[in-house]
């Protein structure tokens, strides 16, 4: 795959020459007023910035922060068995993989469930504190933060899937039953409201205030 | 307000707002943003009918999926096999609809939607028409990417049968593996319809 880089002179800003991105098809477009605008590739409307970016994902963020102690400290099974009842929480899953020996998978899971979303809640929040108070530097290493926490949000699904399967084949009457637990319907939030924290904040945040100096 | 395109010379970065200046856009070409390394755009020399061919075996591949048993575990002479549907109403009749509902989504109807309404678009599109509404449905497809999941439902599926397996015997079903064909035809069918592509497509065949 041929690979180039396009030519510049100088650091210019499209919000300088009038100059807009359309966030859907990505077709650049001139501004010609200032209200409401449409793209006139594909549609959508077009802004300067995404409207209200960061008290939006600030308010999803914090939803999704305070769902998170419930998702880590509820069971997300309950198991019963013909000699035992069990509660397992996302941690006691982890563990209970390592004792059966899969350590990669127990590893998978511990990345995928309890440090993604906890990454993804640090690192959102610091990207928007930087935001907030307007500090400057670093825009390429936050900006690839940014994309590393857009990339890895939706393997965080992985346990729920896992849950899914074990209730729907765990039910062998008298022998083993699996029942849903509230911490999955938790953790399920916190997964979709992170995911959802991210696909609102505008990236561009994090380079404005560089190219207003 | 009224917007023009301009398209032709210059691309504004979505990513950090830097303006380059470009020559021509290439057949078969990645382009970074020269600030942020963000890809200002992605084209392949990938044909309409490459994009049809893999959504139309990613659509066999679904329906194959939801016919058959993802897997059955055999317990002491009784025997339990499931569905992928099977599962999210497991979790439904239990009282999690809203779970229910998100595992059903990003594994099944999303990708459902995804795969029909790129063959609603891009059919048309080879014999040079254009689809009714067809700018709005790439649109929610550009956006509705992230929340298809086959892969990371994949890696749970393999968790789940690792926990199965310590207690019950496992035996893998057919939908497994379509699923997990489904799961490659679905990253293809992406990666030959980069947004770029699909609106190149879009404005060749106006011409």
């Amino acid at each position: 795959m041929g690979r180039r880089q396009s030519s510049v002179t100088t650091f210019v800003m499209g919000r300088t020459l009038g100059l807009l991105v359309c966030t859907h098809c990505r077709a650049t477009v001139r501004a010609t007023g200032h209200s409401h605008a449409t793209c006139p590739r594909c549609g959508a409307s077009v802004h300067d910035r995404k409207p209200h970016s960061v008290a939006t994902t600030g308010a999803l963020l914090v939803s999704a922060a305070l769902l998170y102690v419930p998702a880590n400290l509820l069971p997300v099974m309950h198991m019963h068995t013909f000699f035992s009842d069990e509660d397992d929480t996302i941690m006691s899953g982890v563990v209970s993989l390592l004792h059966e020996g899969s350590w990669p998978l127990a590893l998978l899971v511990f990345l995928a469930s309890i440090v993604v979303p906890l990454l993804k809640l640090i690192a959102m929040g610091w990207l928007l504190v930087t935001v907030v108070r307007r500090s400057p530097g670093h825009a390429l290493q936050r900006s690839k933060l940014f994309r590393l926490v857009e990339f890895i949000g939706r393997w965080s699904m992985l346990d729920v899937y896992a849950i899914a399967l074990l209730v729907a084949l765990v039910q062998i009457r008298s022998l083993a039953i699996i029942h849903v637990g509230v911490g999955a319907l938790a953790f399920g939030a916190v997964v979709v409201l992170t995911m959802l924290a991210a696909q609102s904040f505008d990236e561009r945040l994090l380079w404005d205030i560089r190219s207003d100096d | 307000m009224r917007l023009e395109t301009d398209t032709s010379s210059v691309i504004v970065c979505h990513a950090c707002d830097l303006v380059h200046r470009l020559d021509a856009i290439a057949d078969k070409a990645r382009v970074r943003c020269i600030r942020c390394q963000a890809e200002l755009y992605r084209t392949n020399s990938a044909s309409v009918d490459t994009a049809i061919a893999l959504a139309v075996s990613a659509l066999v591949l679904l329906l194959l999926s939801n016919a058959y048993p993802l897997v059955e575990l055999q317990l002491n002479g009784s025997n339990r096999a499931t569905t992928l549907v099977g599962a999210a109403l497991g979790l439904y009749s239990q009282g999690y609809a809203l779970i229910a509902a998100l595992v059903l989504l990003t594994t099944v109807l999303i990708p459902l939607f995804q795969i029909v309404s790129l063959l609603y678009v891009l059919l048309p599109l080879r014999m040079n028409r254009r689809a009714p509404g067809q700018n709005e449905l790439f649109r929610t497809l550009t956006h509705l990417r992230p929340w298809a999941m086959s892969e990371v439902f994949m890696l749970g599926a393999v968790v789940a049968l690792v926990k199965l397996a310590a207690m019950a015997q496992v035996i893998p079903g057919v939908a497994l593996f379509s699923y997990g064909m489904l799961m490659l035809t679905l990253s293809a069918l992406t990666s030959v319809t980069p947004t770029e592509q699909f609106w190149r497509w879009v404005e060749g065949s106006r011409a």
